[in-house]
């Protein structure tokens, strides 16, 4: 089938398009510069066109947001949608269920959705239910921070051993990159204890967060993975964790990068909650000036927001002592799931009010950080999806970042506590996000951050994942129409991926299954070999599964988009 | 002034779900409306006049003009005055699970029992009910940890089990007997029994107020003895005579307040 | 009992194939299998080995339907399964229940059955854990996989449930036997706890018995709360226990490096039901303040958790889904199964991998014998004399691999050993048969 999508304004940046009215033309899911006089017209003179989003961090399957979704009926009940002809029943606002979470991410034009923390034991459910979500790509990153034997590899200084593990641990979990959520702090959470800061070695253990990190990012390079290594650092959420943010990003400079396509060496994903200075909630300020000055100044780290929306949500992180925390603030229902030799989890119910000062200031350091990096293709639009705010609020975000006029409004309007103005620097940021500086930070940088060269960008041979909104960039002024930016990129007009038009004037047209996005590295195969048989006994003594049976088994990732990778030794 | 008469002619043992009929909906419908209404028996729909006589007198500005009359059995309808704000219902007979919740104004009056969810998460109005209710009345939604928060429930029978759970306000007054965990971590509102209690009300309570003016069968480790006090008054409630009063439920570090009739329960003295 | 000789005669061993019997889903069974049958199991206890090498006793091995005396007899899959779509095409208020016994890929067309005709699906959390999964969803769940117990903890204990006879491997596979990594000396590094009205098997083998009286539960353990947050007990018995143990067992409770609770239906059904479950999550809770404490249902079927997970996922909500109204509707006590029938509402009663017959109140089977029953199953059991319509399926786990997500929610992919009878169909090919059925007859009605 081949169409032409007529007159849009395009707006492209990893092919530097700038708001050009131009054609694209797509052939058999794929973009290219010609078609026949036979193609199909959908026109869409003088609307706002743009690669399908790509989101760099969210939480959309897996067993925690199941747990999730399993003990909250009460956010369940929220957002319940009866079925159509077209599609089937929804529910959930933070949680939403499979099928909603595939359709809402659809009507706002998103086309690759990044599940980031996917524990290996338990990747075959994660992988059930990217089969349950429809309509979007979804690459995994499954967890390593914390597990035994990158432990023990990271101990014995051994990282061509580990290189191999990594490599084969992605191929077993059909992950797609290498995440670590507090490094050392969730081992030590199954005694109940958490580690501080990059040195504080893991109980037992004596290995530290920085020997982890480093180790697995040399690991990464080693294997020239597609994305760098995407580091949740230690003490999230605490009152001066600054130091460790910087710490952490820090530590990785000396890190050689081995890829072509990404700048990055480090991916530190949600930033706000790492950028927080003082001692206690009572005298806490915004920590984000240094850690966007060392962002400003290093091109080996890249980063996404984790932007705080102001809603009830639910937390939920493989950082399970920061939830415990968490629930010892609001006293709201903890759930925890500790995963045997690789990881920790816990869930808290969270409600973030514009009326409660940290949350005002949360808010307020996670648009900070946005529009205090100067440059954008370091800058990802997230929410930490549902743990600042449910994805479906990236519209809301990317109409506050479009516009002062709308923050000084927020804030002088109360809608906001004077903490945002008063402890961050937000009030004194006039700096507006135009709409290639959107479309750079919610498709074009992320696809870049993860080695995506098919993809969040419409050069020739790129896949035919197209958005469309309805707003005409020419004749509209973004900075003083919020709520119009945020009711367009709610409900796009078309939103094509592969070449389907799956969503037209907002509501969904046609429903695909979503693809399983993994690296497969080649040339490793050796190394992989022997390291399992070396790890073996350990693996069957101290699992529970047996090994046949731990694996995700091809039938699990279907249909899958796998990329092939050839490792560099 | 409007008023509109439903009386029962045919019983479906799948039960009638009402949910739509709340008088902020229906306070402008005529006869006609209700005669072409299509009513949700599970998976289908049937006409309404099938299973009722629908009478309709008068006319309404408002759901405020409404009274409506269930005039005989609805032990199978359910929702009956669910998510109303305003108006009056009456049945005259039992109602079936879910009256009155999530009502936010205006009055239901059950003259026969009620089942379980009674006045769930309840936000405003009264609520009646002649006869005995069972399970949950007053309780919240499951999962939810913020319930009943206001209006008024009064059983005139008895109350089943878990009544009020979560409760965050409002008041509950059960004439009859109460079964276990009444109030079970309320934070907030007043709960008064005049009968007698089978076992451990206030259970994981974090504040509110229950009192019991009957005997109470067992009570928990976590509610500590602050003496005798004799009328006691409750946020403007004047009560008389002598009561045992407890704090708890110390599990919860709760600073939740229990009443018990102390003539009653001398054994705990 | 006496010595049984190793079988050695057979054909082949199918390793690492996942026991099809309780939620431990130990997956190390090896199959010796001869002419395709399982004539011996290595590793399994007792009751796994007896239900996989037993297949065939009782087996339902073609389809049939009740005739007008009244008797099952065999007829085609075409006619029975066409009656069975008819049923349910034409039913107001059609009941799924089952699907604990059953694979993920087999409940995947079942809920899409239940959305096309507006129907409830539920499963046995519904008789079993529901109360669980109510004060899961009230208080929270502090849990782990059966690997950290085994790597970690120096306490176990097991409330309401006797694992020695219900779950036999989980002491040896997961909690107290095995040497883990921290806990070099298995048994001997951990102090096995039973709260137990019973003097059970598992409290026989246990350092500690603590016999709280029956319906006590809930006492008991707002009693230890209330020790952890430094009252002194007025009373000298509580529930049972002298006041002076609740003191030593929450002293040591405190004093534990990791500790792990497992609870079964023994909680789930005393006098509070899910509140004695909500009081013992919070208790382990409050104990994480000091030390780590876990907690974990003991699911009974290998999949009924499964079942939970599925519908989460999928739906948003674990059990007693309503879909009448055309979005799914959790309410318990009113979507879910026993009310469903005790209430005499449910016009189609179809259930699939499990035993109403045998398990349900008397009441709620009355009902099931005025309604149509449709019945897809391996074994004749009290059920089939309760059905119209029976389906045979295949043993998940022996004859049909399929997915199955283990009490901790560990997901496994079941192999098979053998091939299934031939007259036998899979689930998922007879749901989807009758989805695909009612579907047709929906569209020809339109």
């Amino acid at each position: 089938m081949e169409y032409i999508l007529k007159n849009g304004i395009v707006y492209d940046p990893i092919n530097e398009v700038n708001g050009e009215k131009k054609d694209v033309m797509f052939k058999d899911g794929k973009i290219v510069d010609n078609v026949s006089d036979s193609a199909k017209v959908l026109d869409v003179t003088d609307k706002l066109v743009m690669p399908a989003g790509v989101d760099v961090h969210c939480h959309l399957a897996g067993p925690k947001l199941c747990l999730g979704r399993l003990y909250r009926p009460e956010d369940e009940r929220r957002g319940v949608k009866p079925k159509t002809d077209i599609t089937r029943a929804e529910t959930g606002f933070s949680i939403p269920s499979c099928p909603a979470t595939g359709y809402r991410y659809s009507r706002m034009g998103y086309g690759t959705v990044v599940e980031a923390a996917v524990p290996p034991l338990e990747a075959k459910h994660t992988h059930e239910e990217i089969i349950a979500i429809p309509n979007i790509d979804i690459p995994t990153l499954p967890l390593f921070g914390n597990n035994w034997f990158v432990l023990q590899f990271v101990k014995e200084g051994n990282i061509e051993d580990l290189a191999a593990f990594v490599s084969a641990w992605l191929k077993i979990t059909k992950g797609y990159g290498v995440k670590l959520v507090n490094p050392c702090g969730s081992e030590a959470w199954g005694w109940g204890m958490n580690v501080h800061g990059i040195d504080d070695p893991a109980p037992y253990w004596d290995v530290t967060a920085r020997e982890v990190i480093r180790g697995l990012a040399e690991a990464n390079e080693m294997l020239g993975l597609p994305h760098s290594i995407h580091v949740h650092p230690n003490d999230l959420g605490h009152p001066g964790n600054f130091p460790t943010t910087l710490n952490t990003i820090d530590c990785m400079k000396d890190i050689k990068k081995n890829s072509e396509y990404r700048n990055q060496t480090i991916h530190l994903t949600h930033a706000q909650f790492h950028c927080y200075d003082g001692t206690s909630w009572r005298d806490v300020t915004s920590g984000v000036e240094p850690v966007a000055d060392y962002i400003n100044k290093h091109d080996h780290v890249t980063m996404d927001m984790g932007q705080v929306t102001l809603d009830e949500t639910t937390t939920m992180t493989a950082d399970g002592p920061m939830e415990y925390d968490l629930y010892e603030l609001t006293g709201l229902k903890w759930a925890n799931k500790d995963i045997e030799l690789e990881t920790a989890s816990g869930l808290v119910p969270f409600i973030y009010s514009g009326r409660n000062p940290v949350h005002s200031l949360q808010w307020a350091i996670g648009l900070e950080l946005a529009l205090t990096i100067k440059d954008t293709w370091k800058v990802a639009l997230t929410t930490d999806s549902p743990n600042a705010g449910p994805f479906i609020r990236y519209p809301r975000v990317i109409s506050w970042l479009m516009s002062n006029q709308r923050r000084m409004e927020m804030m002088d309007n109360k809608e906001v506590h004077s903490w945002a103005a008063r402890k961050s620097s937000l009030a004194t940021l006039d700096r507006d996000y135009d709409f290639y500086d959107i479309a750079t930070i919610t498709r074009a940088g992320p696809s870049k951050i993860y080695g995506f060269e098919d993809r969040g960008h419409l050069g020739v041979g790129a896949l035919a994942d197209i958005a469309v909104y309805d707003l005409e960039p020419n004749n509209f002024d973004p900075s003083i129409n919020a709520a119009a930016v945020e009711q367009a990129f709610g409900n796009a007009l078309y939103t094509i991926k592969d070449g389907e038009v799956l969503v037209k004037d907002g509501e969904i047209v046609k429903v695909v299954s979503s693809r399983h996005v993994w690296s497969n590295v080649q040339g490793f195969e050796d190394e992989e070999k022997r390291v399992i048989e070396q790890i073996m006994p350990m693996f069957n003594k101290y699992y529970t599964v047996k090994f046949e049976n731990y694996k995700v088994h091809d039938h699990y990732a279907e249909p899958s988009c796998e990329y092939k990778i050839n490792a560099s030794k | 002034m409007k008023q509109i008469t439903l009386t029962p002619k045919k019983f479906s043992s799948i039960a009638l779900e009402f949910d739509e009929l709340i008088l902020d909906e229906i306070y402008n419908w005529d006869k006609a409306d209700f005669d072409k209404y299509m009513v949700p028996i599970g998976n289908s729909r049937f006409p309404l006049n099938d299973y009722f006589n629908i009478e309709v007198k008068g006319s309404a500005q408002g759901p405020e003009d409404v009274k409506m009359v269930i005039d005989g059995d609805a032990g199978r309808v359910k929702y009956i005055g669910c998510k109303m704000s305003a108006g009056e219902i009456i049945v005259n007979g039992d109602a079936d699970l879910q009256a009155g919740a999530e009502m936010t104004g205006g009055s239901l009056t059950i003259n026969g029992n009620a089942e379980s969810y009674a006045g769930r998460e309840m936000r405003g109005g009264e609520l009646t009910i002649k006869g005995n209710v069972k399970e949950y009345a007053g309780t919240s939604y499951i999962g939810e940890w913020r319930g009943m928060s206001g209006g008024v429930i009064n059983i005139h029978g008895n109350a089943g089990k878990q009544l009020a759970d979560a409760m965050s306000g409002g008041e509950i007054y059960v004439k009859g007997n109460c079964d276990i965990l009444a109030g079970i971590h309320m934070t907030k509102g007043y709960i008064q029994i005049d009968g007698d209690v089978t076992r451990w009300p206030g259970g994981q309570m974090k504040n509110g107020t229950i009192v019991i003016n009957g005997k109470l069968g067992r009570l928990l480790e976590g509610f500590e003895s602050e003496g005798i006090v004799a009328d006691p008054e409750v946020d403007g409630r004047q009560l008389t005579g002598r009561y045992i009063k407890y704090k708890g439920d110390i599990g919860v570090n709760g600073k939740g307040t229990l009443l018990l009739n102390a003539e009653k329960n001398r054994s705990l003295l | 009992m006496g010595y049984e000789e190793p079988v050695t005669d057979y054909d082949k061993i199918v390793e690492n194939c996942t026991c099809a019997f309780c939620g431990s889903n130990c997956d190390d069974l090896d199959c010796l299998v001869k002419d395709n049958h399982v004539v011996a199991v290595r590793h399994a206890c007792r009751l796994g080995a007896s239900k996989i090498m037993e297949d065939e006793d009782q087996r339902l091995k073609v389809p049939m339907m009740r005739n007008e005396n009244g008797e099952l007899v065999e007829v085609e899959w075409e006619t029975a399964l066409d009656a069975a779509a008819e049923l349910i095409a034409n039913s107001v208020r059609p009941l799924f229940y089952g699907w604990s016994e059953t694979s993920i890929e087999a409940m995947k067309p079942g809920l899409e059955l239940t959305e096309l005709v507006g129907a409830v699906i539920d499963n046995q959390a519904t008789i079993c854990h529901g109360p669980t999964v109510q004060a899961v969803q009230n208080v929270g769940y502090p849990l782990m996989t059966l690997g950290e117990v085994k790597n970690r903890a120096d306490m176990v204990v097991y409330t309401g449930s006797n694992p020695m006879n219900a779950h036999p491997r989980h002491l040896s596979r997961y909690t107290t036997f095995p040497k883990g990594w921290f806990r070099k000396r298995g048994r001997y590094d951990r102090t096995l706890v039973t709260w137990d009205p019973k003097y059970s098997d598992t409290a026989k083998l246990s350092d500690i018995w603590i016999p709280f009286e029956e319906n006590g539960d809930y006492e008991f353990v707002n009693a230890i709360r209330a020790v952890l947050k430094g009252k002194k007990l007025k009373k000298d018995v509580i529930a049972g226990i002298p006041t002076e143990d609740i003191y030593e067992l929450t002293e040591k409770m405190k004093n534990t490096q990791f500790g792990a609770l497992f609870f079964g239906l023994g909680l789930t059904h005393t006098l509070s039901k899910q509140r004695n479950i909500d009081i013992a999550i919070q208790l382990v809770q409050d104990l994480n303040k000091y030390t780590k404490w876990v907690l974990l249902p003991m699911r009974g079927h290998f999949n009924v958790n499964g079942f939970n997970i599925f519908m989460s996922y999928e739906m948003g909500f674990p059990y007693g889904v309503d879909f009448c109204r055309g979005y799914p509707r959790y309410m318990i006590g009113e979507t879910t199964t026993i009310d469903l029938l005790n209430r005499k509402e449910a016009d189609v009663f179809l259930v699939i991998a499990a035993d109403p017959g045998a398990h349900f109140p008397s009441g709620a089977n009355m009902h099931l014998v005025d309604i149509p029953v449709i019945q897809i199953d391996i074994h004749w059991g009290p059920t089939t004399e309760l059905a119209d319509i029976v389906l045979p399926g295949t043993f998940i786990g022996v004859e049909t691999a399929g997915t199955s997500y283990r009490m901790d929610s560990v997901p496994l992919n079941m192999k098979k050993a053998i091939d299934p009878p031939e007259t036998c169909r899979e689930d998922e090919w007879i749901v989807t048969e009758l989805l695909n059925r009612v579907k047709k007859i929906k569209e020809a009605s339109k």
